[in-house]
């Protein structure tokens, strides 16, 4: 690489964070921001207040098992439109002339979503401050939960970032995100895998795509308190992947 | 400054741009015209690194478009075809968000923002959001945009669509005003606006350059002096030539 077109890792940052706000800025002067994090912010909320009311214990547990399906609806409507809709409205060709690398972009967009995801996390703040008001909750236990959440949104975000490039609009981007959203975390339900094994009892089907392809089994350790090493990497490996995945996408896309 | 050599580009089966080269230098404005659908804005898209060319080399600022195409986009200004702009946002910020992209900050990206403001007559609808800003200022905000890092090479694509005669007049005049120290690309359909403009003309027709001359030069050579007859001629004919019998 000749020097004119290199370019330092703090002006990569810098890069990186300038679309990251200039995409967070879009977000919310259109208002979307607002609606997602008041819609959520309702279903989250009334989701664990039913657990808690059914069950009386004072933990979290119940509600981080629910909250994947939750997140393979939200989470999609956020990606749908990072790339989707740059070329919709043409900003694609505008955006990859600024002498930024499509990295930088790609990043940058990413972590816009992922803060959105941190602003909807952060309205389930709540019920932590109530569980501690009301009794002794396992601490370790939330914040491992907490984690597990968060690994699990940035990989939705990431393959929803990917979607969003190969989908020539917005509708397209989120209902392929939100089937394989919803694939990765069903696959790994118990009642689904007994009727898929069920199914073809020689293929075992369910059997497979629970131990190859659903995210749960790694999701679960984390809400029963224990962050193994694999599931951390299982996570920041194929959100990696995705990201890459979307690189390659939007290259592809110009030639 | 920038450097076309033997370019061709190809979609598919589709030759969109065929072997073209041409030079321009700093302090020229150079018209680039050709008929719908002649190439003109796929060699900019690849003068401007968006597109990589299928075969041949383009070189901006001394720089090569798909090998250093990083220091390419720090030397070029670049209003697109559809001068799409993030509408959402106020002319302000995205201005500001075009100069940090482009590593502005501080007093340097203040001073190059007013100078923009100014140069662009934006102060009016400095505030406003884009989506409300009419078309003769959605072009200035594109054209703002494209000198905040008052680069050395400046591609216009189709500049004048969709502007009055008036504000044509008036952007043309600021063009002319930009051209001494930089080397400009102007490309349009519209051969009274960029023979207003240019010192030199280009012409393509079906992806190949049957034009590079000087605009007083084609003056001369053209019967009666009807520049617009005499180039309606040249592409009919290559046009008959390129037609099977």
């Amino acid at each position: 690489m000749s020097d004119a077109n290199r370019m330092s890792a703090t002006a990569f940052a810098r890069g990186t964070w300038v679309v990251t706000l200039r995409e967070l800025a879009s977000v919310f002067d259109s208002g979307v921001a607002y609606v997602y994090t008041v819609a959520f912010a309702l279903l989250a909320n009334s989701i664990f207040m039913n657990e808690f009311f059914l069950a009386g214990n004072v933990d979290m547990t119940a509600w981080f098992e629910l909250l994947p399906l939750l997140l393979a609806f939200f989470l999609p409507a956020i990606s749908m439109r990072l790339w989707a809709e740059e070329r919709k409205s043409r900003t694609i060709e505008m955006l990859f002339t600024l002498p930024l690398r499509p990295m930088q972009a790609i990043l940058g967009k990413y972590l816009a979503a992922l803060g959105m995801f941190e602003l909807f996390l952060c309205t389930s703040l709540p019920i932590p401050i109530m569980l501690a008001v009301l009794g002794a909750p396992d601490w370790g236990l939330i914040a491992s939960g907490y984690v597990g959440l968060y690994l699990l949104g940035a990989l939705f975000l990431a393959i929803g970032c990917l979607l969003s490039a190969l989908a020539r609009d917005q509708i397209v981007a989120f209902v392929t995100t939100t089937l394989v959203a919803f694939l990765l975390v069903l696959s790994g339900n118990d009642a689904v895998v007994a009727v898929l094994d069920g199914l073809a009892p020689s293929l075992a089907l369910g059997s497979f795509l629970y131990e190859w392809v659903s995210v749960l089994p790694h999701y679960d350790s984390f809400v029963g308190g224990v962050i193994e090493l694999s599931s951390l990497v299982y996570f920041l490996s194929l959100s990696a992947l995705a990201l890459y995945g979307c690189a390659l996408a939007l290259g592809k896309n110009r030639s | 400054m920038i450097e076309v050599q033997r370019v061709t580009k190809r979609y598919g089966a589709t030759l969109a741009v065929d072997g073209v080269s041409c030079r321009i230098r700093r302090g020229e404005i150079v018209g680039f015209l050709g008929p719908n659908g002649a190439g003109k804005s796929t060699l900019l898209r690849m003068i401007s690194t968006w597109l990589p060319p299928t075969a041949g080399t383009i070189r901006v600022a001394g720089f090569d478009v798909v090998r250093e195409s990083l220091a390419v986009r720090r030397n070029i200004g670049y209003l697109t075809e559809h001068n799409a702009l993030y509408e959402t946002m106020r002319v302000e910020r995205f201005l500001r968000f075009s100069g940090e992209a482009r590593g502005l900050r501080g007093a340097r990206l203040a001073e190059r923002l007013e100078w923009v403001a100014g140069a662009c007559s934006l102060e009016e609808v400095w505030n406003k959001h884009i989506q409300h800003c009419s078309k003769g200022f959605r072009q200035r905000i594109g054209l703002a945009s494209a000198l905040l890092h008052d680069p050395r090479v400046i591609l216009l694509d189709e500049p004048t669509h969709g502007l009055d005669p008036l504000q044509v007049a008036a952007f043309l005049d600021f063009v002319r005003q930009l051209a001494p120290e930089r080397a400009i690309l102007f490309s349009s359909h519209v051969l009274s606006e960029v023979v207003a403009v240019s010192s030199r003309l280009l012409v393509i027709h079906h992806g190949r350059l049957l034009i590079d001359q000087a605009v007083d030069a084609l003056r001369e050579s053209a019967p009666a002096g009807d520049l617009e007859a005499h180039l309606l001629d040249v592409v009919r004919s290559a046009s008959t030539r390129e037609t099977p019998a």
